[in-house]
């Protein structure tokens, strides 16, 4: 049988020590304890498997805690129909995850689904807006998709306050938000309160692949399963290849920016304007590719305040109170991927740079086929395989 | 004003006023970056104006403030009062919001010269109002010549206590007592350091005046102090003291707390500079060479913000900075820049010799000694000892981990004033030290920007 060992080159040579240290066995490994491999390991242990979750120290990229907080449904998908019923069916799956996770937490996710718009600022916008929705509910077929274009004059008793430069916006009802660090707080204590074992500091530099027998290196300690779910974001790139799996992510930056609390009450989410339980209103988001950089840059976040000025001139007046960026996990065309190796069946990669929207999917769809050791023909599309198709010159 | 100088300095006290002087003698272009309305900074704040300045309640080395501001404002530099810079880029770019309008300057190099800021020591009670730091009254003081109505206590530790003791007892406040935080055995300790410290014989008498002063007086000194507690329902009523077992209610209008000063290291934190501990004044400060050059280019530090040495070391480590800006810019070879900088080099090693006697003296006290689980730790937020603790036990290891459960530090002080006791915290219930646990990020904008001021922002305006 095949058995292949292997050493991130960025980690430390494999001890010797190691060999005679003692190894920790279960069902399964998930990589990463951002808001992918939590909701992962949280369905796991839910269906009853001895589940560890490794996570990294605080040196990791964390787009979980970066993250937006729309559970976002409308516009995802175009000219992918599966990502976009895989989508819906996550949103589907949310009030469910919700209350499940409040009833052994105590932790309120601060979950609405209200429905959402995309505001547009022109009648190009706003025509280009109407086509794509269009073409979305073609291809959904007998899935069907909701959606509603309207007018300033609708909007405005929609929303309050609506800024004169809004011509309309595209509304759907599947549309919400949430917010990702109490989601995140709340998978990691329900998997640790139902017994899963949750391991801080324990990047992965080493191991070794068989099919269905998997042994990983980490800081701390030596672990071994024969499943094995590599839910790394960022560090699956290097990740997936020793394990058989080609997952080729690339950061792509989001900045945010986040004000005071609003007295104004915004009842439902706009695609890069949503207020928090708190209060407080998040700006985001600007797609740069800036490779691992952090960085805030001013010029992208004047022109993010510029647009949410427009959209609602009484956000000019909010103070901001912080504001960041994130690295996105992006895969060549934008959609997740999702499969098990062929050369060592057992092990799973999961790659999204929705967290939030797709948790519902993750904890509630995923973990189960992933427990039954086979993913689900719906899941064909994300395959990596797709990437291996020669272009056409 | 051009957006392009050859040199921004953030911070007009002695650093940066000493630097944006020199800078400009050796032909650069500065522009001085300032959040007050007048320059000096802290320790010399309001030297030009306070209605106390020709009095003896503020002594000479705060008036000696004026003639280093008529030297910078007679060098040529640009000065900008009312200055609040919300963010740093690592390429040197500035953020900052001038007379309402927020702007994007991008000078050749900057110098971040923002001093110190008061160690935060959090207790029970501290958040009362009539709790404030013995700095804050101390500019009080400076700015309107203001003194308490009510019985003051001052507790803490090291020469800043006992200058606004001083300084309190001379304008005439009711000083019901000292209560001194320094463990017993000051004189000991400071023994071996003490031949270190004559080359600032000037400022070791000067303490040494003020120590009598405060004996000749009848203020009561609590020697010993090990446990604080503000009391009161709306504002403070009384401060209760402890010497181990014994406890003691003092009744009291205005409890002025100091424990020593740290690096203001908010700005480098959110460059992400490398920082290092330093075990003997108990705080972080940023890596930086003897000329105050930083892992970052186009950025230096200088001044009590890069290592606290006091005003008068600020005032060489500003021109060594300067001088090194110069040379970088290629108006200033590399023999002329050691030449002028070896007297700066040497005035420092006075200062350091002086810093060593009192670090040893004064050591800055434990930030965990004196809270209990419901002490408010993130004021911005309202995250008590008690709220770190348990996101650390559902398995949170880093001071950045607790802020993302418990929004301590994420308020409107980017945890200028939380993050080191945060980080303590973690630190103890995770078993490692003090050395080994940082402060978490600082996130802009690090002062008062609204949306439509940054959707207004000059990226590009013209000279």
């Amino acid at each position: 049988m095949e058995r292949q060992a292997w050493a991130l080159v960025d980690g430390p040579a494999m001890a010797p020590s190691h060999a005679s240290m003692q190894t920790r066995g279960s069902d399964v490994i998930v990589v990463g304890g951002g808001l992918v491999g939590a909701a992962i390991a949280h369905g796991l242990r839910g269906e009853g498997l001895d589940t560890v979750l490794l996570d990294e120290g605080d040196i990791a990229f964390r787009a979980s805690r970066g993250n937006f907080g729309l559970v976002w449904v409308q516009s995802k998908g175009f000219g992918a129909p599966w990502y976009q019923r895989w989508t819906r069916g996550s949103a589907g799956e949310w009030p469910g995850l919700a209350a499940d996770l409040a009833a052994r937490t105590g932790i309120d996710t601060a979950l609405q689904q209200p429905g959402g718009v995309h505001l547009c600022l022109s009648e190009q916008e706003f025509e280009d807006r109407g086509r794509r929705m269009a073409q979305m509910q073609v291809e959904a077929g007998n899935f069907g998709l909701e959606y509603r274009m309207i007018r300033r004059d609708e909007l405005a008793e929609m929303l309050p306050g609506l800024g004169p430069s809004v011509v309309g916006a595209s509304w759907s009802p599947y549309d919400g938000h949430a917010s990702p660090l109490a989601l995140l707080q709340a998978l990691h204590r329900a998997f640790t309160e139902a017994g899963g074992a949750y391991v801080p500091n324990a990047k992965v530099t080493g191991g070794t692949a068989a099919p269905n027998d998997f042994r990983v290196e980490t800081a701390a300690g030596t672990f071994a399963a024969p499943r094995i779910v590599l839910a790394a974001g960022l560090g699956n790139a290097d990740l997936a290849p020793v394990f058989g799996l080609n997952t080729p992510v690339r950061p792509q930056r989001g900045q945010i920016l986040v004000t005071e609390r609003a007295r104004t009450v915004l009842p439902m989410p706009c695609t890069t304007i949503r207020q928090t339980g708190e209060g407080t209103i998040m700006l985001g988001d600007s797609m740069e590719e800036v490779g691992f950089d952090t960085r805030q840059s001013p010029p992208v976040m004047a022109q993010v305040a510029q647009r949410a000025a427009l959209s609602f001139p009484w956000i000019a007046e909010l103070n901001i109170v912080r504001a960041w960026s994130a690295l996105r996990v992006m895969a060549p065309d934008g959609l997740p991927i999702y499969d098990q190796s062929e050369r060592f069946p057992g092990a799973f990669t999961a790659n999204c740079h929705s967290g939030v929207t797709l948790a519902g999917a993750h904890a509630r769809l995923l973990a189960p086929m992933i427990a039954r050791g086979v993913l689900d023909p719906v899941l064909d599309p994300f395959s990596a395989k797709r990437f291996d198709v020669p272009r056409a010159a | 004003m051009t957006d392009r100088p050859d040199l921004a300095i953030v911070g007009a006290g002695p650093a940066g006023l000493a630097a944006a002087t020199e800078a400009a003698a050796r032909g650069l272009s500065v522009t001085l970056l300032d959040e007050r309305a007048a320059p000096g900074g802290i320790v010399y704040h309001a030297v030009t104006r306070s209605p106390l300045g020709g009095t003896t309640v503020l002594d000479a080395d705060y008036r000696r403030g004026t003639g280093l501001v008529e030297a910078f404002r007679s060098s040529g530099s640009t000065y900008c009062p009312n200055a609040s810079v919300w963010a740093v880029d690592r390429d040197g770019s500035i953020g900052v919001t001038i007379d309402g309008q927020a702007r994007w300057l991008r000078p050749r190099r900057v110098l971040l010269a923002t001093g110190c800021m008061e160690r935060s020591l959090p207790f029970p009670g501290w958040t009362l109002p009539g709790v404030m730091t013995a700095g804050a009254g101390q500019i009080l003081l400076k700015d309107s010549g203001a003194i308490p109505d009510g019985p003051v206590v001052l507790a803490g530790t090291g020469p800043l206590l006992l200058l606004v003791a001083v300084q309190y007892l001379r304008a005439g406040a009711r000083i019901a007592a000292v209560a001194d935080l320094t463990p017993p055995g000051a004189w000991q300790r400071g023994l071996p350091h003490l031949a270190g410290a004559f080359g600032c014989l000037p400022l070791l008498r000067k303490g040494l005046s003020m120590m009598a002063e405060l004996r000749r007086s009848d203020v009561r000194r609590i020697p010993g102090v090990t446990g604080l507690r503000a009391i009161g329902t709306d504002r403070l009523e009384a401060v209760e003291v402890r010497q181990g077992e014994r406890a003691e209610r003092i009744p009291a209008g205005v409890l002025l707390v100091h424990a020593g000063v740290v690096p203001n290291i908010v700005l480098t934190r959110m460059l992400r500079l490398p920082h290092r501990w330093d075990p003997r004044q108990r705080c972080w400060r940023p890596d930086a060479d003897a000329f105050g050059a930083t892992g970052l280019d186009a950025i230096a530090v200088a001044g009590d913000g890069a290592r606290i040495l006091g005003a008068e070391a600020a005032v060489h480590a500003g021109r060594l900075a300067a001088l090194d800006a110069a040379h970088r810019l290629d108006v200033l070879d590399r023999a002329e820049r050691d030449r002028h900088a070896a007297p700066e080099q040497a005035a420092i090693e006075r200062h350091a010799g002086l810093r060593s006697l009192l670090d040893a003296m004064y050591p800055p006290p434990d930030g965990l000694a004196f809270l209990d689980d419901d002490t408010t730790i993130c004021r911005c937020e309202d995250i008590t000892a008690a709220d770190i603790r348990a996101a650390i036990a559902d398995g949170c290891r880093d001071p950045n981990q607790v802020k993302a459960v418990t929004r301590c530090a994420m308020g409107p002080c980017q945890g200028r004033q939380c993050g080191q006791t945060l980080a303590r915290i973690v630190a103890d219930a995770t078993g490692q030290t003090e050395e080994d646990v940082m402060p978490p990020r600082a996130r802009p904008p690090l002062r008062r920007l609204t949306i439509g001021d940054l959707a207004a922002l000059e990226t590009e305006s013209t000279p």
